[in-house]
């Protein structure tokens, strides 16, 4: 049960995945406690998706295990796993609205799923997730209307708008201009501030990491190549990492 | 050679195992009664209301040209009187549900695996479960809810414009006696043939929701996978109502056993 404080809210334990032929994870362990966010950064490819999805019981580990709160989840049936994704909401890299409703629709279906039944309630709820995403009167459009980063926002609101207690974020800047970017980083920093949400944040955008991240993770062949803070990744002098951070590809000039 | 014979007995078998285990989910969803009501009225009207048109215009055609033909070959013999029996029995116990059950697989089998197989690969049923929806409860049930009630509908309709068409080509345009074919009808044609009618129906509907769900599904990432999953759909569901079509008969022949 998710009993003291210190438990992490999201634990996973030597993680391994294959994939086809491919060893995507190969053993990575992770904790995030309660408030906290952390930052999962590597190479395109590297298993950061499958790593998120792993967290909310969408695939299932080859070995390993996951905990939400101090419970396993890694064998429970897909019927048990509702408590489960009730309390974590996930940002999908590409955004996986559902193409056969408006963008009012996609957010209040959440709340619907929820039991919340007052029309009144889910509009208000709704506008508020909207208003926070800067999409304010696309209620009625169909998301193959939306551009890019328009979806993407409005996917970042229908991850919100149920209010769950911890947050897996999919890239959530990709694609968005620098301005749109920065109020998207506010928003993560201030779900965390205000209501205390739980998140893990994969990114390529280290303005993300710089500006979200308590902690960071560092993913390279499918393991934990750095963990630390903002500080600690900073000053760190591994060529694979400052690579990573400048931008860097490696090949000799 | 015996081995790609085993191989493909064995995927196959794994095959059934899996469409079974969707059966039983959905199965299971239905009696913990997990039906959205709304969503299976909405499929009634998307699968069932609007197939009416090509049901009715296949079972109208069919009733025509093969009460034309019966009365070709039984005029010869001065066996008029059969045609509308023939007819009424043909179309109720075999054509009517293997053309409806034909009609529907290309229409609503290859829709269900395209819209099922796009939300997979775009990773809306992973949204779906992630927002704590089980997949089985929003998109399988009330589609396979749906087509048991209308497939049975369909299958009548269609029986009764293949019965109307073929009483206008054989009594208004070739001649038959218009008293002798009602009534000769009527005297063959009983509620086990309708009964007959509904179960295989309602059987050819579970195959069609299911097979096709099934490969929505499992269809595979990107456009070569979707575009694949309807024209699979399509095809194994057509198969399937046409083997399992011959197997019913017998079974049903014990169960409405022919007066
Ligand atoms: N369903 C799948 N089946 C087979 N292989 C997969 C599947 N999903 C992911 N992979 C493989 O796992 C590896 C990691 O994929 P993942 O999507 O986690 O990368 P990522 O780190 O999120 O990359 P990006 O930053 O580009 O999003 C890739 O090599 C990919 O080919
Ligand atoms: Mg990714």
């Amino acid at each position: 049960m998710s009993s003291s404080p210190e438990t992490p809210v999201i634990e996973v334990q030597a993680l391994k995945k294959r994939l086809g032929t491919q060893d995507v994870l190969r053993g990575v362990d992770l904790q995030v406690r309660r408030g906290e966010t952390c930052v999962v950064l590597g190479r395109s490819g590297c298993g950061k998706s499958v790593l998120l999805k792993h967290i909310i019981a969408l695939m299932r580990p080859t070995s390993g295990r996951v905990l939400i709160e101090g419970e396993e989840i890694t064998g429970l049936p897909e019927r048990q796993l509702l408590d489960v994704r009730r309390k974590v909401g996930m940002l999908f890299q590409s955004a996986a609205l559902f193409d056969s409703m408006t963008v009012e629709q996609n957010l209040a279906f959440p709340l619907k799923e929820q039991g919340i039944r007052d029309p009144k309630v889910i509009k208000e709820r709704v506008t508020e997730a909207l208003d926070m995403v800067d999409l304010l009167g696309a209620e009625s459009k169909m998301p193959e209307k939306l551009s890019g980063g328009m979806r993407k926002r409005v996917g970042l609101a229908r991850t919100v708008v149920g209010r769950p207690r911890c947050i897996l974020y999919d890239e959530p800047t990709t694609g968005l201009d620098p301005i749109t970017s920065d109020s998207i980083n506010r928003l993560i920093r201030r779900l965390q501030k205000r209501i205390s949400v739980t998140s893990v944040v994969v990114t390529h955008d280290m303005k993300t990491a710089f500006h979200c991240g308590d902690s960071i993770v560092f993913l390279h062949e499918g393991r934990v190549y750095f963990q630390g803070t903002v500080d600690q990744l900073r000053a760190s002098t591994d060529p694979v990492i400052t690579d990573f951070i400048e931008g860097r590809s490696g090949d000799a000039d | 050679m015996l081995t790609t014979l085993g191989r493909s007995a064995l995927s196959f078998a794994s095959y059934l195992g899996e469409v079974a285990l969707l059966m039983r989910d959905t199965v299971g969803a239905i009696l913990l009664g997990k039906i959205r009501w709304r969503l299976v009225m909405f499929q009634i009207a998307e699968m069932g209301f609007r197939s009416q048109l090509v049901v009715s215009v296949t079972g109208a055609f069919t009733g025509a040209v093969f009460a034309a033909q019966t009365y070709f070959q039984f005029h010869k013999l001065g066996m008029d009187s059969a045609v509308g029996p023939v007819v009424s029995l043909s179309m109720f116990r075999e054509l009517g549900p293997v053309l409806t059950g034909l009609m529907v697989a290309g229409r609503v089998g290859a829709a269900i695996a395209a819209e099922i197989g796009t939300m997979k690969v775009t990773e809306q049923i992973d949204a779906l479960r992630a927002l704590g929806v089980q997949p089985v409860d929003y998109l399988v049930v009330p589609r396979a809810t749906a087509l048991m009630i209308s497939m049975p509908l369909l299958v009548v309709e269609c029986v009764g414009f293949s019965l109307i068409a073929g009483w206008f080509v054989a009594t208004q345009v070739l001649g038959v006696q218009e008293a002798f074919f009602l009534e000769n009808m009527r005297r063959y044609t009983d509620g086990y043939d309708i009964a007959w009618a509904l179960s295989k129906g309602f059987v050819f509907g579970v195959i069609i929701v299911f097979l096709s769900c099934y490969e929505g599904l499992n269809a595979r990432e990107g456009a070569v996978g979707v575009g694949r999953a309807p024209t699979e759909a399509v095809v194994r569901c057509s198969l399937s109502i046409l083997i399992s079509n011959f197997f019913l008969s017998f079974g049903l022949n014990i169960i409405f056993p022919t007066v």
